[in-house]
């Protein structure tokens, strides 16, 4: 799993690196008992406060989707099922983006959905490969 | 917006109304920093707004004309030895008075000077950021300079750092490894960091802590996720000859021609904003977050050009 940052995304850098281990769950590449960096490993690598790591790595441990072993490391829980949960969490950030988006364009929610559906049923209808679901092993969904 | 919080217990750096003037220049006026403690603090400015003379005061190397300063509840007029034990400080010159001596030597004199100096971390460090031991100190480039300074700083893991414009004068790379370092420095002891820059871009995923100084003054100090929330970027639709509320602090403004678009920065909580921005006829089309540089950006006066 490789994590990067958007400094102008607008969502805080410690959700950020929460979303993308989700994310890397979800398109398998980090699975079950899969260890992941220290957090100096990581504030390193990144360039962030080690604190942001600290913070995302609190969130995902008290879901219960990453543990701490004593004196080796952080890891994936061993019963992890990304596609109920995981993908639930994804989705929902998602949305919740979306949704703020619209209602900052003066849109209601119905149209957005609306929208979404047409925007999709068109991109099925030429082949664009945006619409289609993300794969196991592509490391950019379409998140 | 500055700091309301008077208590100085919570702080590992306090000032308070601290003055300082050159002649007839005032170089700190009335400065209320706070510092809490395990904070990355990032002063910003631009030069000449006097954050070198307020890292000079907290090393007790200057003594303001009014006002205090506390570094680890000491009053540093009173107590600059025991402050400077404590602090790893990075400052904007080298006055090098060991010009004669080679890094080698410097760094062993350091570690003499202090008995938490970890030789094997100096050793890292010296490999990480390419100081060669063999130089003198007095023929080193200004990044080689920087370098030496930052190996100092850090090798006896100080509880706060005290770095002024740390990677001036280093090349890109050694920049980001040089932040990179630091990072890791962090992760592996509690540490305290003040750190003044004008490339506030670089220090953008490290801050937590944002302090701004204009001319002396410091006109805005905050958490970062509160700089972030508060000052944003508006996309308006306003009415004929609209202007920018005074009270939400307008910077940046742009206008299309037809003068019914508006771009700016505006300072407050998003929803106050808007209810403001309501009353003067203006609707808010888009509303987007700032890059940490220009957020800050938003409290230093536009250039008059």
């Amino acid at each position: 799993m490789l994590v990067t940052l958007d400094p102008r995304d607008e969502r805080p850098l410690y959700l950020q690196i929460v979303d993308q281990v989700r994310r890397a769950l979800l398109v398998g590449t980090l699975r079950a008992e899969d260890p992941l960096p220290s957090v100096r490993e990581l504030a390193g690598q990144l360039v962030v406060n080690p604190r942001t790591v600290s913070q995302a790595y609190r969130e995902l441990e008290g879901e219960g989707v990453i543990y701490v072993r004593r004196g080796q490391g952080t890891f994936v829980a061993p019963t992890i099922h990304p596609d109920r949960r995981e993908r639930r969490a994804l989705v929902r950030g998602v949305a919740e983006r979306a949704l703020v988006d619209a209602r900052r364009n003066g849109l209601g929610v119905e149209e957005l959905v609306t929208m979404i559906c047409e925007v999709a049923a068109e991109d099925e209808g030429e082949g664009s490969p945006s619409a289609s679901a993300v794969r196991p092993g592509e490391e950019e969904g379409a998140a | 917006m500055t700091h309301t919080d008077p208590r100085a217990g919570d702080y590992v750096v306090a000032t308070h109304g601290l003055s300082k003037r050159y002649g007839r220049e005032s170089a700190l006026e009335h400065v209320d920093l706070r510092v809490p403690d395990g904070a990355v603090y990032v002063l910003v400015g631009v030069n000449g707004a006097g954050k070198s003379t307020l890292f000079k005061v907290l090393m007790n190397l200057e003594r303001p004309d009014a006002g205090t300063a506390e570094v680890f509840g000491l009053d540093t007029g009173r107590a600059g030895p025991e402050v400077r034990a404590q602090v790893g400080y990075v400052p904007e010159r080298q006055d090098a008075p060991y010009r004669s001596m080679t890094c080698a030597r410097l760094l062993r004199h350091a570690a003499a000077f202090y008995p938490e100096w970890d030789h094997a971390y100096a050793d890292h460090l010296t490999r990480a950021l390419g100081v060669r031991p063999q130089r003198r100190v007095g023929g080193l480039s200004k990044g080689e300079t920087r370098r030496l300074q930052l190996v100092l700083a850090l090798a006896y893991r100080p509880p706060l750092l005290l770095l002024d414009e740390p990677t001036d004068g280093l090349d890109p790379v050694v920049r980001r490894r040089a932040l990179a370092l630091l990072a890791e420095h962090l992760a592996d002891a509690p540490t305290t960091v003040l750190i003044s820059t004008h490339h506030i871009h670089e220090m953008e995923s490290l801050a937590d802590h944002v302090g701004v100084l204009r001319e002396g003054r410091l006109v805005a100090q905050m958490p970062r996720d509160e700089l972030q929330r508060t000052v944003r970027s508006y996309r308006l639709e306003v009415p004929d000859a609209w202007a920018a509320p005074r009270e939400l602090q307008p910077t940046g403004l742009r206008r299309s021609s037809a003068g019914r678009d508006v771009q700016c920065t505006l300072v407050g909580e998003e929803r106050e904003v808007a209810r403001r921005l309501a009353a003067t006829g203006a609707r808010v089309r888009q509303v987007s977050t700032l890059a940490l540089e220009d957020a800050a950006l938003a409290f230093l006066p536009e250039d008059p050009s």
